[in-house]
């Protein structure tokens, strides 16, 4: 046939384009820090996920450096064949000791575990009960399964526990899911009563903390912490990327979990293991938050002091509970013309619009950051209350 | 881009309904006798004004309508200029006729919406003329707004226009939905549904990216809840299913290869259908032949009925028998948004009771995909 085979490539990204839909990159210029250089501007960064600002703490550069000059650039092949490293082993061991669960696994990413994991957990048979508003790499594990799918509203235990009781009759393996911090609320899952139906319904419990991990609990030991649950979630999946400042995924659990999961997750089975300069930044990451709690405080105190600040100023913060607050905006034109005039007074803090989040309910996503000081938030809620006024928001 | 919006206001609308009457239809003298007023227009024109104020790009629609108080007067009031009167009502008193002559002009102009000012009794007038052709939204003034055109207000309604003319809405089904006046005369209550119509609904979005969405088309969704029911049939082989009426299992039914009946009840089994456009009598006969069964139903109307509102022959007895755990509701993601709840009337109470104590009800909205709907009954 007469095809132009590559074509699509060209017209799909244009009808992005058409649409405002495509990603237009901004380039750092500098390291993750909290003043950062984006496109050749300096600016104060309120959308990283470098919570603790451990990206650039001088013992995971150096533990980095240190393992790479002593075991190299790469690990040479995926886990399961002969990529398996002491250090990875031992990254895994500390893992769990500091998440208080029998045992840990790596996995390349975030997304990587969700995907590899989940189409495991369940099958034909099974269910999977999800919150309406979990995350995408969540979204994208589910739909590679054959289980059916049922969705509860945000949060709502009433619907989560009617789901529940249907599947219990109806169903093999039942799976709640949910994210741990939302990514556009910042609010948190009731986890503790999310276990507790799960367990009384012969459910197995499933969050993604990526937001939560190194953020919420005693010494940003995540949401198990949080609620005092440690141990008792089936599955605690998380992420170096973010407050950990380095890269990868993660799931903690039990023994028979990582055994299940790493000799099951295609993703883990066929992806190259990390480079020892990852996992040598992961172990200090956890050092760091075993020995040093104040990057933890840190980030709270300014996350506190910047929502109560934004509230006393009239602005609406939702429901958040954690250092993603969002700023209301409302329209999402409005959203986006208030996250360009911020990047132009020096801060740097992205819009979140239909359809990611409901028409009238735009927002400008601000995440905190342990390494700004009083004055750099000073300035920026300077700055929100001038444009605030000026887009007649506050 | 420009749309072309038909708008026509049914001046009486609403107006029995003030002074206690079931409608106005025929009624018209005596409502005014008992001391009503025409206020359809003040509704068409919160309407309109709630859409200038949130269309930034004020030319974008090219309007057609009928003159005076069905239409001309309502947008010179609003400031609105771009307008053509394509039908003047011969009479100062309106009829449907009227509306339904507003109707056959709005077609030879080919427009692309029909905004209308009205009830039940308009929306069926409308229906009669342009069928699907033509989307409809209804401004809501009417005594009964059973079916599905309407929005929730007046000034949701501009929103829709509002939305619509900036591409951001879909066409989707919405059921026309009337009293069934030949019941009505011998003294039952009783709703009808007279057919589906196309209207302007919200696309269901699926992320595609991480920030990226496609909009999917109400079409692609119901090939998701076709493939649902197709399976459900293929595991359940020695079952019979009833299929409710309404566009949603219509589609699904006519993917399967059958034969359905728009606005009735048909029997299913093994992919053949063995009863069409079935009375009470029927489905009994067929519920005591097979004693496997399962019923699709899919909300009904602007209030989300799934039984009592259209489907009589669906009767308390017929339930009973077929068990509430075997009804399987099925209903696009955007139908969901628009009825929070799904009800249930069944003239049972008793029934009804047992509806009320589930709560919620499972409701299929896309391939193996469901989630929880809280039940209401009148009761």
């Amino acid at each position: 046939m007469n095809r132009n085979s590559t074509s699509f490539l060209k017209e799909e990204y244009e009808e992005l384009v058409k649409n405002s839909f495509d990603w237009k990159l901004r380039i750092l210029e500098s390291g993750s820090t909290p003043h950062s250089v984006v496109d050749g501007k300096k600016v104060i960064m309120l959308c990283s996920n470098n919570y603790l600002n451990l990206s650039n703490h001088p013992r995971l550069i150096k533990s980095s450096i240190d393992a790479a000059k002593k075991f190299g650039a790469g690990s040479g092949s995926v886990r399961a064949i002969a990529g398996t490293m002491k250090l990875h082993m031992e990254v895994e061991k500390r893992l769990a000791k500091f998440k208080r669960t029998e045992a840990s696994l790596i996995y390349q990413t975030g997304f990587a575990a969700n995907a590899g994991l989940i189409p495991q957990l369940v099958t034909k048979e099974d269910i999977i009960i999800s919150d309406e508003l979990n995350h995408g790499s969540i979204i994208d594990g589910v739909r590679l399964t054959k289980a059916d799918r049922a969705v509860y509203k945000h949060r709502d235990m009433g619907e989560l526990e009617k789901i529940l009781k249907e599947a219990d009759k109806k169903h093999r393996r039942i799976l709640v899911i949910t994210d741990g911090v939302f990514s556009m609320d910042g609010d948190i899952a009731p986890m503790d009563k999310i276990v507790k139906l799960a367990n009384e319904y012969g459910a197995m419990s499933y969050v993604d903390d990526a937001h939560g991990e190194g953020v919420i609990g005693e010494d940003g030991r995540g949401i198990g912490a949080h609620f005092k649950i440690e141990g008792k979630i089936d599955v605690e999946m998380g992420t170096f990327s973010k407050a950990y400042g380095v890269v990868g995924g993660l799931i903690a659990g039990s023994k028979d979990l990582t055994n299940f999961a790493f000799n099951k997750s295609r993703t883990w089975l066929l992806s190259g293991s990390h480079p020892p300069a990852v996992a040598g930044a992961q172990l200090a990451a956890i050092d760091v938050l075993e020995t040093e709690p104040e990057y933890v405080k840190n980030l709270w105190d300014n996350t506190n002091y910047f929502k109560k600040e934004l509230i006393s100023l009239g602005f609406d913060t939702g429901e958040s509970e954690t250092p993603i607050t969002p700023v209301m905006v409302g329209e999402s034109s409005k959203a986006k013309e208030l996250s360009n005039k911020l990047f132009t007074e020096g801060i740097f803090a992205l819009p979140i619009v239909f359809p990611m989040v409901s028409r009238n309910k735009a927002r400008i996503r601000t995440m905190m950051n342990a390494g700004l000081t009083r004055k750099d938030l000073d300035y920026t809620l300077d700055k929100f209350e001038k444009l605030g006024k000026q887009l007649e928001i506050i | 881009m420009v749309s072309k919006v038909g708008f026509v206001v049914n001046p009486i609308a609403g107006m029995g309904g003030k002074v206690g009457l079931k409608g106005t239809d025929g009624v018209l003298h005596q409502a005014i006798k008992l001391g009503a007023k025409p206020f359809a227009s003040d509704k068409a024109y919160e309407t309109i004004k709630k859409f200038i104020s949130s269309n930034s790009k004020k030319n974008q629609i090219k309007w057609f309508t009928s003159k005076g108080e069905m239409g001309s007067n309502i947008l010179n009031k609003a400031g609105i200029k771009n307008f053509e009167i394509v039908y003047s009502p011969s009479n100062e008193k309106t009829s449907s006729e009227d509306t339904k002559n507003a109707c056959k002009k709005f077609i030879e102009k080919n427009v692309d919406l029909i905004l209308f000012c009205g009830g039940d009794g308009t929306a069926r007038d409308i229906f009669e003329i342009v069928s699907i052709k033509i989307p409809v939204l209804g401004i809501p003034s009417g005594v009964k707004m059973h079916s599905g055109v309407f929005g929730i207000t007046t000034i949701a309604s501009g929103k829709m226009l509002n939305e619509f003319v900036n591409e951001r809405l879909t066409i989707g089904d919405v059921e026309i939905m009337d009293l069934d006046e030949e019941k009505y005369r011998k003294g039952e209550w009783n709703i009808k549904l007279f057919g589906i119509a196309r209207g302007i609904v919200e696309p269901t979005y699926i992320q595609v990216g991480k920030s990226t969405f496609e909009s999917v088309s109400d079409n692609e969704i119901k090939d998701e809840l076709f493939e649902h029911i197709n399976d459900e049939i293929e595991k359940n082989n020695d079952c019979l299913f009833l299929f409710g009426s309404g566009g949603t299992i219509d589609h699904i039914a006519r993917k399967i290869g059958i034969k359905n009946t728009l606005l009735g009840i048909d029997a299913v089994y093994n992919k053949k259908i063995i009863g069409s456009d079935l009375n009470e009598k029927g489905i009994l006969k067929l519920l005591k032949k097979y004693p496997k069964v399962k019923l699709v139903l899919s909300p009904i109307g602007a209030q989300g009925f799934i039984l009592g509102r259209g489907n009589l022959q669906l009767s308390s007895r017929v339930i009973k028998m077929i068990g509430l755990d075997n009804i399987i509701i099925v209903s696009t993601p955007a139908k969901l948004v628009s009825i929070p709840v799904i009800r249930v009337d069944t003239g049972d109470e008793k029934l009804d009771d047992m509806f009320a104590e589930k709560e919620f009800i499972m409701v299929v909205i896309g391939y193996r995909l469901s989630r929880v709907v809280k039940i209401q009954t009148l009761t």
